[in-house]
């Protein structure tokens, strides 16, 4: 089978590769038939310059001019013309010969058959002839040169049976192994891609005890993989450990503050410094209460959890619950609904909530100037489309990615409030749904576009 | 009421007891899930305060046990911090509401009183009323004083919810979780602005104000 060429495919490594050999051995194969031709039919050439060269001496040794004569006529009637030419100009006389015409020769030379003119019967294609002064006249003899066409022929035989066929397998044969080598090329690249853009299970399958280069490669992708994803487990084991190990610390510190506010009686300074300090122990256990429920979220304990959610009736408890905090700051909030929209997704209420709560609140506190922001709930085929959009900076096209990770935050945003991982919860959230989060420009300004998977009628 | 609390962590434990005893409650407190499964059974306890994680017996386990022993006295699970499926887990296992520590003490009081009055079976009223303020359930109407008022329908559940539980104080969360189905924290001081922008409408143009902020804790409507 002929793979199909694709441009891609002519790209391709292995496919070059492959015609390269197949050029350098096409070409190797050409020059070792060339020399082997051309040594060929120099030593049958030289041989049949011999035997002219023994013929004209026969004749010389004829002291006779008319013996000699006699001679050459007796052999020009017997000799076919196809074969061997005698061609006799004595000085004073007619031509002996068994052609009408030959051209004048000298030395050892090569006569083609359109230069010659026959008397009866046909002439060969091609004759070496020799010319000497024999007797009283010239004579040349041209023997046909039948052997030389004939191997010539044979070497086109060998070219046309033997290695043409032989160069059409050896490309197939090629074609398949660099299709191989593609399919291989190709699983490396999907999976390099996959583990760049976060999915640090990915593995390459079937590469495992296979010894060829591209399968050492692809096991070597896989132990880096390994590493990285052990890697990324410890860190996120240490920081969710160290969150866990802190938590008690934490709650006591909440209860002795509170103990004070509530049992001792303060100065009205002492009573701004404790609130302060209760404030940011609320902090304190918020950005910790964050990073354990991204880890308990991104471990997937959850996921057996989710239930047939209507995402409208979500979308409008929170836009209910934030509009006047949105109003306050200057923002307007509205909820839109495609009509007939099929909003019930397979999730969880109160992650979702969070999740659009978090998105909304995120655009009141990075919007400086506020303006609209707008939840809205569509349908795509069978999928559902949620988008909270609005109109602020946005975020640099360099930057998406980054924002999504745990703890990152905008180099601008660093002096407002959030502890970096509203997104990231976004993020993990709408993983845990299955969904596909994409941040888009929304010209101007943020549009944060999550599409959550058609709930199956099963 | 006589409650009983069983949390190991003892600074935690203590301050639960002793803000509770003051608050005029009897309170037991232990530090061990075993003993703390006897003295459940042996007692007879108005609420249970029930840590999750507790030696000897977990939360999850006495709960199951007393309820599968028909002891139904309303528990209030107290789990640490970062459990999503926490609360799902404890309502299932029979408990009756979940807080995530550190948690205030009014929040604590607040929910304690709310599931210790929960199993009550009176015919829903279909009038609310405190002082001169009346909620007409079924024609949705509000009047104070006799005068009309215009209450959009997020600022009538809010009402509604607190007018249900008059005298009892509410906290922000409870009131989050109930009229808007809010279960995460919002970092941001929200539920007051709905409860001031209900103020303008219920309260301001009148002398007395029917909603009261408690300090430290959240919002009660009272009758007087």
């Amino acid at each position: 089978m002929i793979p199909a060429f694709g441009f891609n495919q002519v790209r391709s490594t292995p496919l070059r590769l492959t015609f390269l050999l197949l050029t350098i051995f096409a070409m190797a194969a050409l020059a070792c038939l060339a020399v082997a031709f051309e040594v060929t039919r120099t030593s049958i050439d030289a041989a049949l310059a011999a035997e002219l060269q023994q013929t004209i001496n026969e004749y010389r040794g004829i002291q006779d001019g008319d013996d000699l004569r006699e001679r050459l006529a007796e052999a020009a009637a017997k000799t076919d013309p196809d074969i061997r030419i005698l061609f006799y100009v004595p000085d004073q006389g007619t031509a002996v010969s068994n052609v009408a015409s030959f051209p004048p020769v000298s030395g050892v030379t090569i006569v083609a058959d359109n230069s010659i003119r026959a008397k009866s019967g046909s002439v060969s294609d091609s004759y070496l002839a020799l010319s000497a002064r024999v007797g009283a006249g010239h004579l040349i003899v041209a023997q046909s040169r039948e052997q030389v066409e004939e191997m010539g022929e044979i070497f086109l035989a060998v070219l046309f049976i033997g290695l043409l066929p032989a160069l059409v397998i050896a490309g197939l044969a090629g074609l398949w192994v660099a299709k191989g080598a593609r399919i291989k090329i190709d699983a490396i690249q999907h999976t390099l891609l996959e583990l760049k853009s976060g999915t640090l299970s990915a593995r390459l399958e079937g590469v495992e005890g296979r010894s060829d280069d591209l399968s050492g490669i692809g096991q070597e992708v896989n132990r880096m993989a390994r590493a990285q994803e052990a890697l990324v487990a410890s860190i996120r084991q240490v920081s969710s450990d160290i969150a866990h190990d802190l938590k008690t610390p934490i709650q006591r510190v909440a209860v002795v503050l509170e103990q004070v506010m509530n049992k001792t009686t303060l100065t009205e300074g002492q009573e701004v410094l404790l609130s302060r300090a209760i404030g940011e122990t609320e902090r304190i256990v918020q950005t910790f209460q964050s990073l354990l429920q991204l880890a308990q979220i991104e471990g997937g304990a959850v996921r057996d959890r989710l239930h047939p959610v209507n995402l409208v009736e979500v979308s409008r408890d929170v836009v209910d619950f934030l509009e006047v905090e949105a109003e306050e700051r200057g923002f307007a909030l509205s909820l839109r609904v495609q009509p007939n929209v099929v909003a019930c997704i397979k999730g969880d209420r109160h992650l979702l909530s969070q999740l659009i709560g978090n998105l909304v609140q995120n655009a009141l506190t990075h919007v400086p100037k506020g303006g609209p922001v707008v939840v809205e709930v569509t349908g795509r085929g069978n999928e559902t489309v949620l988008t909270v959009s609005d109109h602020g900076p946005g975020i640099p096209e360099k930057e998406r990615g980054k924002v999504l990770q745990r703890l990152y935050r905008l180099d601008q945003s660093r002096t407002t409030e959030g502890n970096g991982l509203g997104l990231s919860l976004v993020s993990a959230i709408s993983d845990l749904h299955g969904a596909r989060l994409t941040l888009e420009d929304n010209m101007p300004g943020l549009r944060v576009r999550i599409i959550f998977p058609a709930v199956d009628p099963a | 009421m006589k409650i009983l609390v069983l949390e190991d962590d003892q600074a935690i434990g203590s301050y639960i007891a002793d803000g509770l005893r003051e608050e005029g409650h009897s309170v037991d407190l232990i530090a061990n899930g075993a003993d703390g499964l006897v003295q459940a059974t042996v007692g007879s306890y108005d609420v249970m305060v029930i840590d999750r994680m507790l030696p000897g017996l977990d939360g999850m386990s006495i709960v199951k046990t007393l309820r599968a022993t028909k002891n139904l006295t309303p528990v209030l699970f107290l789990t640490s911090l970062g459990g999503v499926d926490d609360r799902i887990e404890g309502l299932l296992a029979g408990g009756d509401d979940y807080l995530v520590k550190p948690f205030s003490f009014g929040e604590l009081s607040a929910r304690i009183v709310a599931i210790s009055r929960r199993p009550r079976t009176e015919a829903e009223p279909t009038i609310l009323k405190a002082a001169d303020l009346e909620m007409d359930l079924l024609h949705r109407r509000v009047t104070r004083a006799g005068q009309a008022l215009d209450l959009l329908p997020r600022e009538f559940a809010l009402l509604e919810h607190l007018l249900r539980r008059k005298g009892r104080v509410q906290t922000r969360t409870m009131l989050m979780e109930a009229v808007w189905d809010i279960h995460y924290d919002p970092l941001t001081n929200v539920v007051d602005t709905h409860i001031s922008r209900l103020r303008g409408k219920i309260d301001k143009p009148y002398e007395t104000e029917l909603i009261e902020t408690v300090r430290g804790s959240g919002y009660r409507i009272n009758d007087t």
